[in-house]
């Protein structure tokens, strides 16, 4: 190749690596196992190979810039065959985080999502401003007299501005973070376009076609679809209740019979299912399966805290519990937690995964 | 008194199911008069060997010399062994003719009975051996005062042996002591040695069987193992000694750098060889040689000038290691130091892995496959170096203050046939008559200057004052089958001499030449031969009256065993010989003879062989084997019951090499179709235990093939096939092919003759 690349390893990136998750990354001594056993490697893409040895030699905006770390679901397959137990899918894992937090607008939320020491801060703005809410905000009347609701001290059009407000930064953040990697993607020569592939990438997304050809950890296949769908029936709930209650067509609380309600509680069951299976698969030999970091843990106990505690709340008010109000108050904290970090999570997958899969054409190439 | 021969005929194994062994002991006591004829069904077992221990006890004896039909030579030893000083004849019923022929056919029984006969008849003209009975000294001469050379002196100290040191430096130590640090040389292998060399050198020092000379050079070396008598050179006048065997470990030199340009050599002070790092590192801390200022980045070349045909194609096995451990003192000098290395394969055998593995934990230490295509100063005074062939997919430049290469390991050996050829040539430019002759004399000794001065043991031989090399300037006789054996009996080579090794391999390979000088010292005292006829008591004797002093034995010793008088008459050096018969073979007045291996007990056995007459339509081919590889082949194809031609007939010979032409005529002449040699594979990558004997053997063979043509004989009735113990399914094949073409070719025409 006529290509030239002038090696300055960016040491600071590699030491931050080798200690979130890639520890075992210099242990790669370019046998390619990894390559051979890798369902996404083609014959002129040495897949994880190459990616392996740029993040050995620190070579930053090479390896970030590589819209392949996406393409790879963490199956492990690499890792179990690995014969030097280098673990390149921790190592991917870890390079992906480390995208997440290079890209990450404004970039203090990207180090705070990352970094353990700042949890406090996370939860405690919630808490703050729910908080206040609760106590200090004005008090709504139920719609259905005689019965206790959530908006009677949390009401709905502050909920409304607090979230929207909240979506409204986290689109932002989705957007800055995807435009400036995408630009890395192009500086490093992917060359497909993304809106003409997106369709077929969003068909691969749906179906997880390829992730179910992953080998070492099936399970994470299964979990992943129906965490990915329940996350999108709620998402979807969600988005319609909040619309439709700012146009005035949707009222709460709903029905248990209404189709909205049903399909939140449907997907809310399936993700939490999803999660068991997950969490059950990370709780496995630590030995074969991939390393869960601090990244891993924050996005999976939110999620489930989320999901457990709205259908905790739904319970409470159902039976007009005096403990509703608490509960419902960890939920907004949690869905504040979820929310904010997207874009910096392990949540910001999701924009990230399928910009990439649409720009590299859905293959690890180059 | 009057020889009484015992024929001792084994029917077990088969044997006596293939066989009519009554008509086998028939024929031992009607044609030969054996003194002794007994049939066994099992002649090895304590029985049998009873049997024949009673007979050669009796008063008097029955059987002086033992004809033993019965397994393969190389089958039952142990059972078969007795006072080393008798007569012993293995006739091969077993695996040659009762595991290989149909039973019971006339064409088996006849084999057998020509096999007895030529027992029979070697037994009859063998004598028992008088062994070689001298003084030696068991004194071992520990050449080079390296790593090697003083685990060596300590090894053979420590087994009783005294030790005379030999060192041409001032102090002992050689490379090791120069280090700044070693290989890792304990578990878990991961941390580099202090130097663990001053203890050892101290040991040799205070070592009451060792004496040590350091300043000193060996003038001249004669004599033979357990005889050498060595002249030493010394800063206190000239010193001599006498000793019993001598290990050569004079170790190593790097590669010469200068012949790196194309990797940046001389093109800046930056630009250093692994060597040049380590007294760089063993003097301080490392910096910048142009102007001393840190190391922030540095490169590493691998394989600079290795595994590369045009400089040294080998791989030198130290290399990596080195780097690997230079790199480290690269980075605990300057912790935000960056070393990269660009290598073919990284190389770090055994234990050594397990340093690799640390060294690759660090995390500013780049390791990649790669090929460094150009070094070029820049103007920031740094050193830009490309590498191409990476699996990154692009070509790399690397801005570096310094570039290593990792260059191999040259021995420091002295080609004895070529330093020889070079002085005749030089005494040939002085005295040659024609102008031709002296300009194609100094045509060579140009060509052979390098060799000029690089005399270590000043050899007082024939073929050459040093050992001759076999590949690469090491002077070992066959890497992987004669471990530490030189093509000079009792001079070892031990060390980087021997193969490029890091020292905690030369102390290893110390010990394994120690004992074998140990060996040769030990079997010189007894009378015997080493390797590979260890414990031979044979030797040949030379008819001198009859020599016609043409050289031939003199030249074609492989092992340089005859000297030669001023006439050229050979002086032969009965401890120096591998007793291969490699001169017996080459004499034309026959007059190289063993007591039990002759040209006329070889002739005579061929005469044995019953020739039928050329109606009977039975040919038969004489098949000459080599002892070594050929014979125990056709063993293992009579293991496997394989098949082949029932008109062979075998004689092993000692080696190819011994063969006599003599005995192809003598075969012609009696009505023998064809002739079948069997040898090592000889070339570059010979396999001959005796190291040229089937390449003599196959020159031998072409001159006799013109001969043949004059005598209107068809010279396919003579050919030679080179052949590996491991390929013995492809000897059945071989001789079944040959007998096929000699019966295209017809009867012999002198049968019956």
């Amino acid at each position: 190749m006529a290509e030239t690349l002038v090696i300055q390893p960016d040491t600071g990136f590699l030491r931050e690596l080798l200690r979130s998750g890639g520890a075992d990354l210099k242990k790669c001594y370019q046998c390619a196992t990894c390559s051979a056993v890798c369902a996404l490697s083609s014959e002129q893409a040495p897949f994880p190979r190459r990616q392996m040895l740029e993040a050995q030699w620190g070579l930053k905006d090479r390896v970030l810039g590589d819209p392949a770390i996406w393409l790879c679901h963490d199956c492990g397959d690499c890792t179990a065959h690995c014969p030097r137990g280098a673990r390149p899918g921790d190592v991917f894992g870890a390079l992906r985080r480390e995208a997440i937090r290079h890209f990450a607008w404004p970039a203090f939320l990207g180090r705070w999502v990352n970094d353990p020491r700042a949890l406090p801060l996370l939860v405690l703005i919630p808490v703050l401003l729910f908080g206040f809410l609760w106590a200090f905000g004005p008090e709504a009347a139920s719609t259905h007299p005689g019965r206790t609701e959530f908006a009677n001290e949390f009401p709905v059009p502050l909920l409304e501005a607090v979230f929207f407000t909240i979506s409204a930064a986290v689109i932002a953040g989705f957007a800055v973070g995807l435009k400036r990697s995408v630009r890395a993607w192009r500086d490093r020569g992917a060359a497909s376009p993304i809106w003409p592939n997106l369709l077929p990438a969003l068909r691969e997304i749906a179906t997880h076609r390829r992730f179910a050809q992953c080998g070492a950890e099936r399970w994470r296949y299964r979990g992943h679809l129906l965490v990915m769908w329940g996350f999108v029936g709620l998402a979807a709930v969600g988005t319609v209740i909040g619309l439709g209650h700012l146009a005035g067509a949707v009222h709460t609380p709903l029905a248990q019979s209404h189709p909205l309600k049903i399909l939140a509680n449907a997907s809310g069951a399936v993700v939490l299912f999803g999660l068991g299976l997950v969490w059950a698969g990370r709780l496995q030999d630590p030995a074969r399966r991939a390393r869960t970091t601090y990244f891993d843990w924050y996005f999976l106990v939110v999620l489930a805290g989320v999901v457990l505690t709205g259908a905790l709340s739904e319970l409470l008010r159902e039976r007009q519990m005096e403990a509703m109000y608490a509960v419902y108050f960890v939920h907004l904290v949690l869905i504040f937690m979820l929310f904010v970090s997207a874009p910096y999570s392990k949540l910001a997958h999701l924009a990230y995964r399928t910009a990439a899969m649409a720009a590299s054409g859905g293959r690890a190439g180059r | 008194m009057p020889e009484k021969i015992g024929v001792y005929i084994c029917s077990g194994c088969g044997i006596g199911e293939a066989l009519d062994v009554a008509g086998l002991a028939k024929l031992a006591r009607g044609e030969f008069k054996a003194a002794a004829v007994e049939i066994h069904p099992c002649l090895c077992g304590a029985d049998g060997v009873a049997l024949i221990r009673r007979d050669l006890a009796a008063e008097p004896p029955r059987a002086d010399k033992l004809v033993i039909a019965a397994c393969s030579p190389r089958a039952k030893t142990d059972a078969f062994a007795f006072d080393r000083r008798t007569v012993v004849e293995r006739v091969n019923l077993r695996e040659h003719v009762a595991w290989s022929q149909p039973p019971g056919e006339d064409d088996t029984q006849r084999m057998a009975e020509d096999y007895l006969r030529m027992g029979i008849v070697k037994a009859q003209k063998s004598a028992a051996p008088e062994p070689a009975a001298e003084a030696v000294s068991r004194k071992i001469l520990v050449v080079g005062g390296g790593i090697a050379g003083i685990s060596a002196a300590l090894e053979a100290a420590g087994a009783g042996y005294d030790v005379l040191l030999v060192e041409k430096e001032p102090q002992l130590g050689g490379f090791l002591a120069t280090v700044k640090r070693r290989f890792p040389g304990e578990p878990p292998y991961t941390e580099l040695a202090s130097d663990g060399l001053k203890g050892k050198i101290e040991q040799v020092l205070y070592h009451p069987r060792i004496r040590v000379w350091t300043s000193a050079k060996i003038v001249k070396t004669s004599g033979q193992p357990g005889q050498f008598d060595v002249t030493l050179e010394t800063p206190s006048g000239a010193a001599g000694d006498r000793v019993g065997a001598i290990i050569l470990a004079t170790g190593w030199k790097p590669y010469d750098a200068t012949r790196l340009a194309h990797l940046g050599y001389g093109l800046s002070r930056d630009v250093v060889t692994n060597v040049e790092l380590e007294r760089m590192a063993a003097a301080g801390p490392i910096r910048r040689p142009s102007d001393g200022k840190p190391v922030g980045e540095a490169l590493f070349v691998q394989c600079a000038g290795s595994r590369d045909p045009d400089h040294l194609p080998y791989c030198s096995s130290v290399c990596c290691l080195a780097t690997l451990k230079q790199a480290h003192y690269i980075r605990e000098g300057n912790p935000e130091a960056k070393v990269f290395i660009v290598y073919k394969d990284l190389r770090t055998p055994g234990q050594y892995e397990r340093f690799y593995r640390a060294a690759q934990d660090d995390p500013l230490t780049f390791l990649t496959k790669g090929e460094v295509s150009a070094v070029v100063r820049r103007a920031d005074g740094k050193l830009g170096v490309t590498v191409t062939g990476t699996p990154l997919g692009a070509d790399l430049v690397v801005n570096v203050d310094l570039v290593v290469l990792a260059a191999g390991m040259v021995p420091n050996s002295a080609d004895g046939p070529a330093i020889r050829e070079l002085k005749d040539n030089q005494l040939k430019v002085l005295q040659s008559d024609s102008a031709a002759q002296r300009a194609e004399a100094a045509r060579r000794v140009e060509e052979l200057k390098r060799h000029e001065g690089t005399e270590i043991l000043n050899l007082d031989y024939r073929q050459g004052p040093d050992l001759p090399v076999l590949e690469h300037g090491f002077p070992d006789s066959h890497f992987i089958c004669f471990p530490y054996e030189t093509r000079r009996t009792g001079i070892y080579a031990a060390g980087a001499v021997r193969a490029p090794m890091d020292g905690a391999r030369a102390e290893q390979d110390a010990l394994g030449a120690a004992m074998k000088a140990i060996q040769a010292v030990e079997m010189a005292a007894r009378g015997e031969a080493v390797h590979p006829r260890a414990g031979d008591l044979t030797y040949p004797s030379f008819f001198l009256q009859r020599c016609t002093q043409c050289k031939r034995c003199t030249e074609e010793c492989s092992f340089g065993a005859l000297n030669e008088d001023a006439k050229g008459t050979p002086q032969f050096n009965v401890f120096r010989c591998r007793r291969c018969g490699i001169c017996l073979g080459a004499c034309p007045e026959r007059i190289i003879n063993f007591p039990n291996y002759s040209v006329d007990m070889i002739a005579s056995m061929i005469k044995a062989i019953e020739v039928p007459d050329e109606f009977e339509e039975k040919p038969r081919i004489l098949v000459f084997l080599c002892e070594n590889d050929a014979y125990p082949a056709l063993d293992i194809a009579g293991w496997n019951r394989r098949r082949y031609s029932p008109f062979v007939r075998v004689i092993p010979l000692r080696c190819l090499g011994s063969l006599n032409i003599v005995w192809i005529a003598d075969a012609l002449s009696r009505g023998i179709d064809g002739v079948l040699l069997v040898g090592c594979k000889f070339g570059d990558n010979y396999q001959c235990h005796f190291v040229t004997g089937s390449e003599l053997a196959n020159r031998r063979l072409s001159n006799v093939k013109e001969t043949l043509e004059r005598l209107r004989l068809e010279p396919e009735r003579l050919r030679l096939e080179q052949l590996a113990i491991d390929e013995y399914d492809r000897l059945p094949e071989l001789i079944d092919r040959f007998a096929a073409r000699v019966g295209e070719l017809g009867p012999n025409p002198y049968k019956g003759f």
